[in-house]
């Protein structure tokens, strides 16, 4: 350059090109301007959920209802419901009358206020080859009238392992078992980074590539903080056997939405359960055992 | 347990507010009931005919048949107010189930008369390995609660699932597949 | 002529009065920063295409983060892609870069000793790459802080991210302490105490492998995805690192030497040529016998690997990719193997390009993209990288490639004694 020799002509363009990057810089991040909108300083320095006190857990909570409020024009009732001592949640789903209508899936999409664009849910009904346990030959977007012949249909959701691959991996400990067994996601944790996504071998888990979109009157508004309220952009969701509802005694969604009584759900501690009866009686058997995730999730054949 | 799992124990750190942990234990023997869905009544046949606007008219059964022993002739094939009824349930004929003496009701194989709402009886007797699975909660759809100390629960009755006289559960349409992202249509997003 | 410290001269050099070090600190940040602004038409040219590069992904990443990861090509089914893919590729370079520490320390190589500061500045400049890659991806930046042990929740030992985020810092830290002090201390005209560094170099040879093999063991540690859950994962990650590191730094010393008045001998890159030699047929072997494990076995497990190299049902979105990679990295070897380093360097800064992009692709994509294909339970949903992941990416490289020019030209201009401290006396 002509102008080595010369400092102060020299400093003076250098300045000019720092300006000049600085502008260019701050167009490039513009858009930003508009995610920082949507965090607040309370949001951000919100502690792990089990490091809150009960009155920081119901500022947070009444802090989410008057935010489904402001962003999706719904009154919502959002609780931090605790599992009930003694209770040990499983599931068994026979497939022998399972006819593959996805009434559990459209139960779970609606009771668990999922994105409607994506039509999304936690629960994945397979279409499998009569004769073939192997998943590679299930097909789970099958659009034809069901039953059909030679087939038969297989469900998956979250196992709720107790060993949970999912759990393990987590960096910052924002998924945990809790003590009735269901594996739960602190939604104002995590920081999406869908190791657990990769480590689960159900394809249980879900990541809020965007921010869901539910319509007011669609939304479900009995929610729980570590279940149904309607999930932030950018973090992990999943099944959680619908505490909302099974922690208060009553049955799962997808369970009530089964014509054909399927899925039998209760508590493992109780000898008298349905659950134990199947467990006891019934030939049932856990998907990828080989992957020793020890499931709470039970299938058998039985008609 | 796996050694990872093992640390995974060890490493915990639980409640920092101990009384979040759990809810309120639930105490005493289960107090609430559980409720079966039951018709009570005979039902409609189908006439294969159509009012004005199109609706199927049906005919209730008791319009003909009602608790008088006047009443209940025998079934007749090919009887014109039962060709709407198709009966696809294994060799069985009407009086197989329904009582020849009240049509109004039905009876057992040893030909004890029993009520239209206790048809469960009636089936079990075939199909005992469903009636105990139903017994024990693994066939037949329920709604309400799980646990019987928190609230009630109803049951379906075998017929709200399965037509008595087409007990197969019928061909049905699913419920559309999910539409996962990826199958949207690629599109540039900047 | 060696620019390696003269011992002999400097030894009684007076000791550095504490109070000089306060003022002649922030004189050295102050003069690297001029020095590294400073230069003449390429250099302006090539910051200012690298800093347009940059802001193009900087912008891209703005929409990213107000979008979502929506914006990306990325599902539910294939979760990791391009940012994942260019994060292990980054760390085998960081880790790579050890190639030139080990001889330059352990086996005493003074030639190489002279420049090995180059491979130094290249694991800072590589493991910021990685870092920034790993920050494009997750989904809630904003939450990072929930990674600091004490402060957040940190579940160490038992996630092997949380090794991954200590492996990754910790050589960032030992190389950026390695070169800052060397640096420094020459800026000083002192003869840097071994002491001081020695340790940490020693420290960050060890370090390199842990990196790469903590890297690993994120996937390999999976048994959900039988494509990543192999012992050989590690062993193979190490390999290509020896791979792609030296070969960046062969090209980058021939880019020195051209362009600056640093002194580079023949010595080192053929050292690191020879280096090559072995490593790249290494990589290659070891990608055989993966391969053939897989596809000899068949059964539902190696699904993916038929997909990586042959497709299934009909999708086959990484066969020509994956191919083109073999393609390159055999041409590579065997131009490594029978160019001779001195008549023939031409041929072999060729095979060193065709190995960097051919291991780019084979742990890039090609080792993240497969472990998804066919989804746990079976589903083969494909994943091609879109417009705003390539902006993204290239904005990345295009900042470590800066970090590193950066670097280099404050290293360069001390080592020559451009920049230098006037030493009270």
């Amino acid at each position: 350059m002509t102008t080595s020799d010369d400092p102060d002509r020299r400093n003076v363009l250098k300045a000019g090109a720092v300006t000049l990057g600085a502008a260019a810089f701050a167009r490039a991040v513009a858009p930003v301007t508009e995610w920082v909108d949507g965090l607040s300083v309370d949001g951000f320095l919100q502690k792990h959920y089990k490091e809150l006190s009960k009155e920081e857990m119901n500022d947070i909570l009444r802090r989410h209802e008057q935010k489904t409020a402001d962003e999706y024009g719904r009154e919502v009732q959002i609780q931090d419901v605790r599992p009930i001592p003694g209770v040990q949640f499983a599931y068994a789903l026979n497939l022998s009358i399972c006819i593959g209508c996805r009434k559990c899936a459209e139960a779970c999409h609606q009771e668990n206020n999922h994105d409607r664009r994506t039509n999304n849910s936690y629960i994945r009904v397979l279409e499998m080859t009569q004769g073939s346990l192997d998943l590679a030959h299930g097909n789970p977007n099958y659009d034809h009238p069901v039953p059909q012949p030679g087939k038969y249909y297989m469900p998956v959701q979250c196992h709720q392992c107790d060993n949970a691959p999912c759990v393990k991996v987590c960096p910052i400990e924002a998924t945990w078992k809790e003590p009735d067994g269901i594996v739960v996601v602190d939604y104002d944790w995590c920081i999406g980074c869908r190791y657990c996504e990769a480590a689960c071998p159900y394809h249980a888990r879900r990541f809020n590539w965007t921010k869901p979109e539910i319509p007011a009157d669609e939304i479900n508004p009995d929610q729980a903080y570590l279940s149904n309220r309607i999930r932030p952009q950018g973090v992990m969701e999943k099944c959680t056997f619908c505490l909302h509802r099974t922690r208060k005694g009553r049955l799962p969604a997808c369970l009530e939405a089964c014509p054909t009584g399927a899925r039998v759900f209760g508590n493992l501690a109780d000898p008298d359960s349905e659950i134990r009866w199947v467990l006891e009686n019934k030939r049932v058997f856990v998907l990828k055992e080989d992957a020793g995730t020890q499931p709470r999730f039970f299938y058998f054949f039985d008609v | 347990m796996s050694p990872a799992l093992l640390l995974l124990v060890a490493c915990d750190r639980g409640f920092s507010d101990p009384d979040r942990a759990f809810a309120a234990p639930i105490e005493g023997p289960p107090t609430y009931a559980t409720t079966i869905v039951a018709p009570t009544t005979l039902g409609v046949v189908d006439t294969s005919r159509t009012d004005v606007h199109g609706t199927p008219i049906g005919v209730g059964c008791a319009t003909c048949h009602g608790p008088d022993p006047s009443q209940a002739w025998a079934a007749t094939p090919g009887e014109p107010f039962h060709t709407g009824v198709s009966l696809r349930h294994g060799n069985n004929t009407c009086d197989h189930c329904h009582d020849p003496a009240d049509r109004t009701r039905l009876h057992l194989a040893d030909g004890t008369s029993i009520e239209m709402g206790a048809a469960i009886q009636l089936c079990a007797q075939c199909h005992g390995k469903q009636y105990t699975n139903y017994q024990h909660g693994a066939h037949g759809g329920m709604n309400g609660y799980w646990d019987l100390r928190q609230g009630p629960r109803t049951r379906n009755h075998c017929v709200v699932c399965h037509a008595p006289h087409d007990p197969a559960i019928p061909v049905v349409s699913p419920v559309l597949p999910p539409h996962d992202r990826y199958l949207e249509p690629p599109h540039d997003h900047l | 002529m060696s620019t390696l410290p003269d011992t002999e001269s400097r030894r009684d050099t007076p000791a550095v009065e504490p109070t000089e070090y306060v003022t002649s600190y922030p004189e050295f940040l102050w003069r690297a920063l001029k020095v590294a602004t400073d230069g003449g038409p390429l250099f302006y040219v090539w910051m200012t295409v690298l800093t347009a590069v940059w802001l193009v992904g900087v912008n891209a990443f703005a929409h990213q983060l107000v979008q979502g990861q929506g914006a990306t090509a990325m599902t539910d089914h294939v979760s990791w892609g391009m940012y994942i893919g260019n994060f292990t590729y980054a760390v085998g370079i960081a880790a790579g870069a050890v190639m030139m520490v080990i001889p330059a320390y352990l086996y005493k190589d003074r030639d190489m000793h002279d420049v090995v500061i180059v491979g130094e500045i290249l694991a800072v400049a590589a493991v910021a790459v990685a870092l920034s890659f790993v920050n494009v991806d997750i989904g809630r930046p904003d939450r990072l802080w929930h990674f600091l042990p004490y402060i957040g929740r940190f579940n160490w030992p038992v996630s092997m991210l949380t090794w991954d985020v200590i492996v990754l810092s910790g050589y960032f830290l030992i190389n950026l302490h390695v070169v800052g002090y060397l640096l420094y201390t020459r800026f000083l005209g002192l003869r840097p105490n071994p002491r001081w560094y020695l340790p940490f170099v020693f420290l960050s040879i060890v370090w390199a492998v842990s990196i790469h093999t903590v890297t690993a063991f994120l996937y390999s540690g999976l048994g959900s995805r039988p494509f990543w859950n192999s012992a050989i994962l590690a062993p193979r990650f190490i390999a290509s690192a020896f791979v792609t590191g030296p070969a960046f730094i062969v090209l980058a010393l021939q880019a020195i030497r051209r362009l600056t008045d640093f002194h580079v001998g023949d010595a080192p890159i053929r050292t690191l040529i020879g280096v090559l030699r072995v490593t790249a047929v290494l990589n290659l072997f070891m990608l055989f016998a993966e391969v053939f494990t897989e596809l000899y076995t068949g059964g539902s497990h190696t699904a993916a690997a038929t997909y990586l190299w042959f497709g299934l049902h009909g999708k086959h979105a990484l066969v020509p990719w994956i191919w083109s990679a073999l393609a390159m990295d055999v041409t590579a070897a065997l131009l490594l193997l029978f160019s001779d380093p001195v008549k023939n360097l031409a041929r072999i800064d060729v095979a060193c390009l065709l190995t960097l992009f051919g291991i780019w692709i084979e742990k890039g994509l090609g080792l993240i993209v497969p472990g998804f294909v066919p989804s746990t339970l079976h589903e083969i949903v494909e994943y091609v990288p879109n417009q705003l992941e390539w902006k993204v990416s290239l904005g990345i490289w295009a900042l470590g490639i800066m970090i590193y020019t950066l670097g280099l030209k404050v290293a360069i201009a001390v080592f020559t004694g451009r920049m230098h401290h006037e030493r009270r006396s």
